[in-house]
């Protein structure tokens, strides 16, 4: 089944037509990399999928978005963002609040925790899975903002995973990361997949190749190709898509 | 070259005799009124600040009265003005295109540099004269109202100041508006929200015009309801030096210390930590 398809998908900011007609079907635990120049509107066609984009008055869309079949423009925006979580290309925890505290924020206040016992095992839950939890284990009381930036990215993607999302938008999440810190990040990627879909943003084909099971390639805000990535990367059918993977362009 | 340099140094030594003018009044005005007030308060004593008015050319008594009733005042202003503020500076970050939101932020600016008297008058038509009498509430009401566009302002500009990052990463986890505001991007500015509550307290702490017609004063009675009048540091300043009596003048020396130290007191810690308060 896909986890999320897009139909005709037209994105405007006021005047300008940054996404033209982008029809994708994401298939579910599968990672799905969209990749492309800088600026030809990856990160606005992700934004789109989880209603984040909405928040900007000047984004309309066109068009339609179906989580696993269901228009998500027929839920409310607060349940879509809870079914698709999203990790930023800078790493966001709250400065100002706990470990513990971040990955707690989104259990507590959708009241998707009965009791403190089992927000306590959720939590834990969340930072294993990220392959955070050895590192803070005995600071998780301790303020977000004294973790290194590859572990607060990490922290970032604990929090979106407590709330059991069934898809997860990364948009360039290793951009901002040494190149250690990016490795963590990719391998934790094989690692959920297992349980969810992950949606990625990339400006680098390498990493597309490395982590995704699927490649759309986004040029001036039209989709290009899409299909299997080793297929694309080995036999790509567009002249733009070869020009892109062999460094010509952008 | 040389020329240049002697410019250089003219242009240095200009711009630092026009700072050294600019601050001098300040220096002036701490320091002639540590000198006056201060012997007044080692006269006075602990009376000067528990005891009331002496009577005219009778020795000092105390201005205990003014410091309750400044004290009264500034916390029913709080009371009465802060959480309005804090809303509204919440409204217009978090509205800043709609037409009311627009409109708020123009009139914040307008009511910081409002003459405050006016202020003062406009609460005399509406509590004084209705109620027949000057009385702490309309007094705390009109300091709520000349306090209320600094602490909305410094709402306003602590949660704008917020990296949009935040803001992004607290609705990607499905919280609703509400909780986005509130449980997140509140606790972000706090340190910004709280120095403008700071200011807005500092700045009606040494009001004089706004208590006028509103307050009434109190020199020899301490706070008996907030339907009676009440005193305050400033106002009785202002009565103690227009009378003829030395005492008074001297009264009026320490109260003016005493209103110098509560205002550096709560100003002070603000500008010092103002470092932290950018994010």
């Amino acid at each position: 089944m896909n986890a999320i398809e897009t139909e005709d998908l037209h994105i405007y900011y006021g005047k300008n037509h940054v996404i033209k007609g982008v029809n994708l079907e994401i298939p579910e635990k599968s990672v799905f990399a969209i990749m492309g120049p800088s600026g030809c509107g990856k990160s606005t066609l992700l934004r789109s999928l989880n209603r984040l984009l909405e928040l900007n008055e000047d984004a309309k869309i066109k068009g339609d978005i179906r989580l696993f079949g269901k228009s998500v423009f027929d839920m409310d925006p607060i349940i879509v963002r809870r079914e698709i979580g999203m990790v930023f290309q800078h790493p966001n925890p709250f400065p100002h609040m706990s470990i513990f505290d971040n990955v707690a924020l989104g259990l507590k206040l959708n009241k998707l925790v009965k009791s403190k016992n089992e927000l306590k095992k959720i939590v834990k839950w969340a930072l294993e899975k990220s392959a955070l939890w050895d590192e803070v284990k005995d600071k998780l009381h301790e303020p977000a903002s004294a973790l290194s930036g590859g572990q607060m990215q990490r922290l970032c993607i604990a929090r979106a995973i407590a709330l059991k999302p069934k898809v997860l938008l990364m948009d360039e999440p290793t951009a901002n990361l040494d190149p250690v810190s990016a490795r963590k990040i990719e391998e934790l990627i094989f690692e959920l997949k297992k349980d969810l879909t992950i949606v990625i943003v990339t400006h680098s084909p390498a990493q597309a190749a490395r982590v995704s099971d699927y490649v759309a390639f986004l040029y001036l805000g039209k989709l290009i190709e899409v299909g299997k990535t080793e297929d694309i990367f080995e036999n790509p059918k567009e002249e733009l898509t070869e020009k892109y993977l062999t460094g010509r362009m952008g | 070259m040389l020329v240049r340099k002697i410019k250089d140094k003219l242009f240095i030594v200009g711009i630092a005799t026009l700072t050294f003018l600019t601050i001098l009044p300040l220096f002036h005005i701490v320091f002639s009124v540590a000198v006056e007030g201060l012997p007044v308060l080692l006269k006075g004593g602990w009376n000067f600040i528990t005891g009331t008015l002496a009577p005219p050319d009778d020795g000092l008594g105390g201005i205990g009265p003014a410091i309750v009733g400044t004290f009264v005042l500034t916390f029913l202003a709080s009371l009465l003005g802060l959480p309005i503020a804090i809303l509204t500076g919440i409204y217009a970050a978090e509205y800043p295109n709609s037409l009311l939101g627009k409109a708020t932020k123009t009139l914040l600016m307008i009511m910081m540099e409002f003459p405050t008297i006016l202020v003062g008058l406009f609460v005399m038509q509406i509590l004084v004269v209705p109620m027949g009498s000057y009385s702490a509430l309309a007094g705390a009401l009109a300091l709520a109202i000349v306090m209320m566009p600094y602490v909305a302002v410094y709402t306003e500009e602590a949660l704008r100041g917020i990296p949009k990052k935040y803001r992004e990463g607290a609705f990607a986890l499905g919280l609703t508006r509400f909780n986005v505001v509130f449980r997140v991007l509140i606790g972000l500015a706090r340190k910004g929200i709280l120095t403008g509550v700071l200011i807005g307290i500092a700045k009606v702490a040494g009001e004089t015009a706004p208590l006028l017609f509103t307050a009434g004063g109190a020199t020899r009675t301490y706070f008996e309801g907030i339907n009676r009048p009440v005193g305050a540091i400033p106002l009785l300043i202002y009565d103690l030096v227009q009378q003829p009596y030395k005492n008074y003048h001297e009264i009026a020396w320490g109260a003016s210390l005493l209103l110098l130290i509560i205002f550096l007191a709560i100003f002070l810690p603000i500008r010092l930590s103002l470092k932290e308060v950018k994010l």
